[in-house]
This record gives C-alpha cells, structure tokens and sequence, in this order.
C-alpha cells in the first residue's frame, strides 16, 4: 500500500452505484447470459491492459463458481474507473485480484452484498487498493493495513462461526433421519 | 438436538388423535385369525394441528400451471431456497430466471442430502422415506407425517378422475397397500381424515403368512376400499383367488403395462390407476388413456423436459422430466432432474406427460443394424399381462429377455412380438431373479453417435 489512491468513500460509493449490467446472470456452460471473461477483457482494455488466456480461461470455466463469477463482474465494474485509467495499473496485480481475492471473498458471502452491505463494500474497496498497492487517501500505510485486517478479521471469525453452525445442522439432519422413529415414516395411500 | 420423537415412538406418537374405534380397527387388522405377521409398526403421527393444516391445504389445491413461462410463485420459491437452503445459499445470490439454474440430480442428493434441508426447517417431527432408485444407491428422502399426508389430497384428486370419492370411514378399512419382497415393512394405522378408516400395509410374499391361503382370506376380510401396490404385486394378487371387489387400484413405482392394466381391470371390475409418483415429489401425474399420457396432478410443481445440457425443451420433444417445487416442504427443489424421460403436451386443455419411460432411453440394434429406442420396445410388448420384464442386448448382439416368474408361460408370445420389432434375432429368456434390482432396458452395445 505504498501509493496513494482515492478516498474510501468515493470507491465504496461507485460499488453501491454498481450498474444492473454488472450485477447480470453469469454465462456459465449453457446457462446465464452475461460473458464475464469478455467483460473483463473490455474493462482491462480499458485499462491499456490485455487480459492472459489463463485469466480469461478461469472466467470462462463451464465448472466456475457462480458466486465468484458474479463478484468478478462486481470487480470489473470497479476497475473501470478513470482515476485507474490514468494510472494504468501493473497487469499482474490487477490479474491477481481476479485469480485469488476475488475466488477468497466470494467464498465468503454472496456476492451482491459486496454492494448493498456497507462493511462488505469496505472491504472490497480495500482489498481492491491493496491489491492494487494503493491505500486510501487520507490514511496512513499502517492505518490501511489495520484497517483491512480488522474488517477482513471480523469476517473471517463470522465465516467460521457461520460454518460451525451449518456442519451443526447437517449433523442434526442426518441424525434425525437415522432414528428410529423417522425410519419408521409415516402413512402414505401409496409407496413408491 | 431437538426435543421431539423420542427414538422409539409410543401409541400417542404414532397415532396422536387415536380414539376407542380407532383403536378397534387396528386391533381388527392387526388380530384377525386370517392376519399377516406384521413385522414393523408406524402410524400416521399426525397432530389435530396437522390435520387442520392438511384440510386447508386439500381446500387450497389448485390446477397444475399451464404451458409457458414459469408460474409467478417459482420466483418467491427460487428466492426463498437461495436464503434457506444451505446448497443453493453457496451459489450466491438467486438468479432472476429459472433456466439460470443449473438442473441437480439424484446424485447432488445422495452426496449431502442435508445440504438440500431448508434451515427453517425443524428437525423433531423429520421422518424419512427410503428409495434406492434404479441405481442401487439408498438415499434417505427427508420429509414430515403432514407432507406425507399431503398425498391423500392428490390420491383424491385422481380417484375423481375416475368418479370416485373415497368414502370409507369408521371400522372399515380405507386402503391395503400390498407388496411382494423380502424384506418389507408391514403395518397397520388408520386415516385420521377419513374418520380413521383402516389402512394396511401387507406383503404378497408367502412368507410374511401362518398360510399362503390367508392372503386372499385377510383380502376379502378387511375388504378394502382402495388397494395400492405396483404391478409385481398386482400380478401376485391376481392370481390368489380374491374375491373382494375393491372401488379402485392404485399402481405406482414402475411402468404399467396397458395388457396388465386390462386384465387388472377385467378382474376386480373396478378403475386402474397407473400414478407416475416418486418420493422425492411425490405424485406427479395420472394415466389417462383419453389423454394419451400421464396427466399432471400438482398445482405447485412446475413440469419441465429438459435435454442432457438442461436446456428445457419445447412441447412434443422428448427429454428427461425435471421438477421444480413440490409439497414436501422438507425438500424444496430447484430443476430436479428425475431420471425419467418423456415428452410435455396439452390435451384437450390439460398438462400431460407423453411416453413415460423410466431412466435414460437406451438403444438396440436391430436384425438388420438399425437402431431404434427401448420405447418401441414398450410398445411391442404393452399388450401382454407382464408385471415386470427386463431387456438387456449383449455385445454380440443377442438379447437376453428375463420376464417375472408368472409370466414365463407369455415367452413365446413375448418373443414373437420382439423379433416383429427387431427382426430374425437371437433371443434367451431367464426368469428375473431379483425383482427389486431390475434395471428394465439396458445393452453392450455402443449406440454410434
């Protein structure tokens, strides 16, 4: 986060302002109808960037993560924008945000709450200048990096709370299917 | 864990609104000197909530959706999975069309079927209904005894189909589901809604009886209203000497073969009723010979044909039936793909599926190195009384015909009618050993693409 880029407010509201265009149905195999590597391929143009065949390959996998899929397309709506324009910035970082921060955050919550849900916009807008070695205007590089942790931190123990409870549950299904009493169903006029 | 079903569930848990005439007609079920060894108890575990819950819900019954776009309540449903359903909650945010959604097999439910769980969904009452489909694989169905009474309303609606109205009540005995394996569970409960009118679940198989002899005696003892079973156990019942007249027979689980259907009919001289039913969604359709198909039954089940790609296809093309929605609120499904294939139409004004077949349409070589679809196969042999029959084509071409053991006096005509399709070929019939394993159509040979 060495250099300085724009405040956190003018990139967390261009995400809350993210298009319909950008928030489309994926294309993935037959389905969706959006195609997310030529969208990206036009924002990196964009950019004066040319998108690899490995990156390109990734957003047109007919087995991609949907989720995923939909937050690259949130990225690529950040991206274009023109104060990184100017900038151009270096291809691989940019290249990296699509191949490992997009694939970590997507895991974590549905993609469209990287636009509706303020604390997920901030850290989208973080992760974003950080990837892209920037820090907000008006922080310091240390004051940046707190930052990111603390809202990346919080997230991550929700995260993981969040996945004790769904294996909690699967369990407490998979139980109550095995006993007794659920084996023994209950009447039907017919049985398949 | 959730308080609730304890593990062994009592007489209060199994028939919760049980009174003394309730508990008359199991006993009489249970205890008539001509009665199966009941092997296994249930019961319909519904509460006097429940059964407020069901009226409602049989008063609520709709029509199926006609064609075109899908009904209006798919999108609240598709909304509802993706916040609810911890498989559908990972692919992100729903998706504003339907056809967006990738299509999820049998296999998706076997990996993880509590992935397929609404979290809103309690645990304490879960039961489960058991299917191993036609690949073998045992897979637990999660379901609740109100979506299992749940069927009662669309048993009724295709009885009225035939101008029956189930009328039996008090001391009588509504239904005898019968069924002929080993293992199978057996037991006795009552109908609540039907003023606990008896239902018995019995097996065929001599084995589950002090005397062969009983079975036709506790048949006409009980004298049931309706009998529900699937051919196998038709073709049993046939040949037992019941004299008992019941108003219907309900076939569900396998193909029906129009000779069949004809004899089953002659016989009890009472209306056949072929239900396409599975226990993921329970009843889908209804034969209606006027129709020409499988009439579909569910006003909440959204009926698509869909190619291997999962594109849904137009109305008259054949493709696998894939369902979305459905009364089991344990299970709500997005684009299931059944495994059934078929073709979509309407008929004098009504949703019906064409040409049921069960599994992927396998294909034969004939005689003269043609090609053609195990559907024809359907079609030649439909005429014969055969419960069940399995055709398998080996690698050198010959067929192997295995045919139930009560139809192998029907080999010739059988082999007549397949050598009519498919020409001067080699055919060895064996008797089908395990009836509950049968795969129905399947070859060595690569059909050339």
């Amino acid at each position: 986060m060495n250099r300085i880029g724009p405040s956190l407010e003018s990139v967390t509201h261009r995400l809350a302002e993210t298009p319909a265009d950008f928030l489309g149905e994926p294309r993935i195999g037959p389905r969706g109808t959006v195609v997310v590597a030529a969208v990206v391929n036009d924002v990196l143009a964009g950019l004066g960037l040319a998108a690899a065949p490995d990156l390109l390959r990734l957003l047109n996998d007919p087995k991609a993560d949907r989720n995923a899929l939909k937050l690259a397309m949130i990225l690529a709506w950040l991206l274009a924008d023109e104060w990184l324009a100017a900038i151009r910035p270096e291809y691989a970082r940019v290249a990296r945000l699509f191949i490992a921060v997009v694939p970590e955050l997507a895991a974590q919550v549905r993609a469209d709450l990287y636009v509706t849900d303020p604390d997920r916009r901030e850290e989208l807008a973080r992760s974003m200048l950080a990837g892209l070695d920037f820090r907000p205007a008006g922080e310091t590089t240390q004051q940046a990096t707190d930052r990111l942790s603390r809202i990346s931190a919080a997230e991550r123990r929700r995260l993981l709370e969040a996945g004790r409870a769904s294996e909690e549950r699967a369990r407490q299904i998979r139980e109550a299917l095995a006993r007794k009493a659920a084996q023994e169903s209950a009447d039907k006029w017919t049985r398949e | 864990m959730d308080a609730g079903m304890t593990d062994t569930p009592t007489e209060a848990e199994r028939y919760p609104t049980l009174t003394d005439s309730g508990r008359r007609t199991l006993m009489q079920m249970r205890e008539h000197p001509h009665a199966p060894i009941f092997r296994n108890e249930s019961g319909n575990r519904l509460t006097a909530e429940d059964l407020e819950g069901l009226a409602a819900f049989e008063l609520a019954l709709g029509t199926p959706p006609p064609a075109g776009n899908p009904p209006g309540w798919i999108a609240d449903l598709i909304s509802g999975v993706f916040a609810d359903v911890p498989h559908y909650r990972a692919l992100g945010p729903p998706p504003a069309r339907l056809v967006d959604i990738a299509p999820i097999s049998r296999r998706d439910l076997a990996a993880d079927i509590a992935r397929f769980v609404p979290d809103s969904v309690a645990t304490a009452r879960m039961i489960n209904f058991q299917t191993t489909g036609t690949t073998g694989h045992r897979l637990l169905i999660p379901s609740h005894p109100e979506v299992a009474g749940r069927y009662l309303a669309y048993h009724k609606r295709a009885l009225a189909r035939y101008g029956i109205v189930p009328t039996s009540g008090t001391g009588q005995v509504g239904v005898m589901l019968i069924g002929h394996q080993q293992p199978c569970f057996t037991y006795v409960s009552v109908t609540p809604a039907m003023g606990e009118s008896g239902l018995a679940k019995i097996n065929l198989h001599p084995g589950d009886w002090n005397d062969p002899s009983d079975r036709a005696a506790y048949v006409d003892a009980m004298k049931p209203e309706i009998i529900a079973g699937d051919p196998i156990s038709f073709g049993i019942l046939l040949d037992l000497g019941v004299t008992w007249r019941p108003r219907a027979l309900l076939s569900v689980a396998m193909m029906l073969s129009a000779g069949l259907r004809l004899r089953l009919k002659q016989h009890f001289d009472c209306p056949v009723l072929d239900l396409y039913s599975m226990n993921e969604v329970g009843p889908i359709g209804l034969y209606d010979a006027k129709l020409g198909g499988h009439v579909l039954l569910q006003d909440r089940l959204w009926v698509e044909a869909v190619d291997r790609e999962g594109h849904a296809l137009p109305d008259g093309e054949r493709g696998e039936i894939t369902v979305t929605g459905g009364f089991n609120f344990c299970l709500p499904l997005l684009r299931y793909r059944t495994g059934d294939h078929g073709a979509l139409a309407t008929v004098m004004g009504e949703r019906v599926l064409l040409g049921l077949q069960g599994r992927e349409p396998v294909r034969f070589r004939d005689a003269a190195g043609g090609w053609l679809n195990n559907i024809e196969v359907s079609h030649a042999l439909k005429q014969l009384p055969i419960a069940q029959f399995a055709l398998h084509q080996r690698a050198d071409g010959s067929f192997l015909l295995s045919l139930a053991g009560n139809a192998l006096h029907l080999a010739r005509e059988a082999n007549e009618a397949l050598r009519g399709l498919l020409g001067a070929v080699a055919i060895e019939t064996a008797e089908i050993a395990a009836p509950d394993k049968v795969i129905q159509y399947s070859s060595d040979l690569d059909f050339p693409r």
